[in-house]
């Protein structure tokens, strides 16, 4: 059981976190259980192999576990976190909460998770400017918070234990199996299936796979195995994060220095986390030794310089510290023949703007439905094609704005900095040049304009708008996708004539689809003065968000992902059309 | 992109441009050319406007012999 609160206890470094210090985080540790091929000596084909237990290969297990699908999920170790490093991403954006929400595990992250919406930028010693996330009509329908912090080994001990929890219900530990200690060491694939080599502390063996999705992160060996050509772009800025826990904690607010006057000018950023742990992220000369800037009396030292007078040591615990240098990469293709590239296996960005985790949850979840679609065979082959299509063009983006924001941070000497002078001049006194100061562009749900599973109307992201069941008691968006079960759904507004009743009917029956009719008005108000909805379910939007969110459309074919496959004003060959875009060409 | 005069006064602009430099030193004068272009960047707004103007500005800095090829 992940403990509410961790202990604090000597981590030991690893994974190339070798300067890291602190006192760490104790991580729950699960069980190693022998795999069946070990006595048998059989050579197994799974349909799904998942590598990597980490933020991807967790969310991609758990929904498709909630598909129903069969999966085995290896980890190379037998914990959370990476050993020895364990606070790595903090910030979970809205469509990432979204994402949890409809897992299960949403309730738990808000429990002992940060909300903040609040950021103020400062440069020097004064503030350039605030804003308010939630004042922003990008995040404001939502049932989730613009953003919750906490660290990153919580929301994977979380989606560990409901893997377990669900497991124990269906009573089908076999339905999505997690193997622990198990690394792989070798892999080859041919036209129809992969093989890979698997080791463990009982032994070897060897597994056959239809699909493999590489989750192992960035330094995934599958890029080698599989001769992915990468486009990188190394990033020469370094950082050093302290992890720290003050006895009078700040306010719950980002603040972020551009050029802050106790770290030299450098940026410096500020957050806080679950447990009343603040991330202290201080950018170092570029030349800094990742050593020295990560003993304990420099880290102190800069604490000091920070809050302007000698702290303590006993006003605050140093839990953890870890220096860093970012570099931007990305796959050019996201699927190799059976794998499938996932997370920063895929892709790589710096921090700005929590783009990294996030997107990594959102790859996942964009490729579960579309292997359990094809799994249940609700759509071709051809539909898995699109999660290239998609991620790829979000992680270009995620690349291109990640870059610009570390430009802005570390300009070059001359013109960069000029101007960099210039944006954070005017920024003080004109709200214009507020958006020239670039400290990060907040993770939001990336745009796909050129999938074959999207017409030109959809492809954007429908965020947890809440409605009314047709009782009236409270449900949301995410309740609604559960219903579902990885099916398309099909929302029509308003009221339907016979024959449009008839085709929706039909395409249902046809498709596999799910349809819910969704009414303005609460009930007795009915349009058409009778009866409940004329179609079998129905909602109410009494506020019209749902409605307003789809643009005024009268149908909104929505996918398991909450994106939006088409929208239409007619219940004709444009809905079939997009029916069967979104399946793969299936009808 | 502009290429016909617009400038209401283009004397008095461009004295009060030059005006606006007198007692600067160089840096501080780059400094002032940064803030200006930012602001009338915004003033003007339009992505290609902008980008059109930026490549004009680029281009007339190119010697004439390479402008030709």
């Amino acid at each position: 059981m992940l403990q509410a609160t961790p202990n604090y206890t000597q981590a030991p470094a690893a994974n190339g976190y070798e300067f890291s210090t602190g006192t760490g985080y104790q991580l729950p540790e699960y069980p190693f259980t022998p795999p069946p091929e070990l006595t048998t000596g059989q050579v197994m084909r799974h349909d799904i192999v998942i590598v990597g237990a980490g933020l991807a290969g967790l969310t991609l297990a758990c929904a498709l576990q909630q598909y129903g699908i069969r999966a085995i999920l290896l980890d190379e170790d037998n914990t959370v976190g990476v050993k020895g490093a364990s606070s790595r991403g903090i910030c979970y954006a809205q469509k990432t909460l979204e994402i949890f929400k409809r897992l299960g595990i949403y309730e738990r992250i808000a429990a002992i998770g940060v909300q903040w919406s609040v950021g103020r930028t400062f440069a020097g010693h004064d503030e350039v400017y605030s804003f308010d996330l939630r004042q922003q009509t990008t995040h404001n329908v939502s049932q989730q918070p613009p953003f919750i912090n906490i660290q990153q080994f919580y929301v994977e001990g979380f989606l560990v234990e409901q893997l377990y929890k669900n497991a124990k219900e269906t009573q089908d530990a076999q339905q999505v199996e997690l193997r622990w200690n198990n690394r792989i060491t070798a892999f080859e694939q041919k036209a129809d299936f992969a093989t890979l080599s698997i080791a463990t502390p009982a032994g070897a063996y060897t597994i056959e796979a239809a699909h493999v999705i590489d989750c192992s992160g960035a330094r995934s060996p599958f890029r080698a195995w599989c001769q992915a050509s990468v486009t990188a772009k190394k990033g020469y800025d370094r950082w050093c994060i302290a992890d720290v826990r003050f006895k009078n904690p700040p306010p719950v607010e980002r603040h972020t220095w551009i050029e802050a006057p106790f770290n030299e000018g450098r940026a410096v950023w500020q957050h806080l986390m679950a447990d009343g742990v603040w991330r202290i992220d201080y950018q170092m000369r570029p030349d800094a030794d990742p050593e020295e800037v990560s003993r304990e009396d420099v880290v102190r030292q800069r604490i000091n310089g920070q809050l302007g007078r000698k702290v303590h040591a006993s006003e605050y615990e140093i839990v953890w510290v870890g220096p860093y240098a970012y570099r931007s990469e990305c796959l050019d293709q996201l699927r190799h023949g059976r794998v499938f590239f996932v997370g920063d296996a895929a892709h790589v960005v710096s921090p700005f703007g929590a783009r990294g985790g996030n997107s990594g949850v959102q790859d996942a979840d964009n490729l579960a439905w579309k292997l359990a679609a094809v799994m249940q065979r609700r759509a071709t082959p051809a539909l898995l094609h699109s999660y290239h299509e998609e991620r790829h063009e979000a992680a270009t983006h995620n690349v291109l704005v990640t870059n610009r924001t570390a430009r802005f941070l570390r300009p070059s000497d001359g013109a960069e900095r000029v101007f960099r002078t210039a944006a954070i001049s005017l920024a003080k006194r004109h709200a214009f040049a507020r958006q020239l100061v670039n400290t990060g562009r907040m993770s939001a749900p990336n745009v796909y304009s050129r999938s074959s599973a999207c017409t030109p109307a959809g492809g954007r992201a429908l965020q947890n708008v809440a409605l009314r069941w047709a009782d009236g008691s409270p449900g949301d968006v995410a309740d609604l996708l559960k219903w579902a079960e990885g099916r398309l759904l099909l929302l029509v507004f308003g009221v339907l004539t016979k024959g449009q009743a008839r085709h929706i009917i039909m395409l249902t029956r046809q498709t596999d689809m799910r349809c819910v009719q969704v009414l303005g008005q609460v009930l007795g108000g009915m349009p058409g003065g009778k009866g409940p909805g004329t179609a079998k379910e129905h909602v109410l939007d009494p506020e019209g968000h749902l409605a307003a969110s789809l643009g005024g459309a009268f149908w909104a074919l929505l996918r398991p992902d909450s994106y939006i496959a088409a929208t239409g004003q007619q219940i004709d060959a444009e809905l079939t059309r997009a029916l069967t875009t979104a399946c793969g060409d299936m009808f | 992109m502009k290429t016909q005069l617009n400038l209401e006064d283009a004397d008095q602009f461009y004295e009060n441009l030059m005006d606006a430099h007198l007692s600067l030193t160089r840096e501080q004068s780059e400094a002032l050319n940064a803030r200006l272009v930012l602001i009338l960047a915004n003033e003007l707004g339009g992505t290609e406007r902008l980008a059109a103007c930026l490549a004009a500005a680029v281009d007339a800095g190119k010697s004439p012999h390479l402008q030709q090829s």
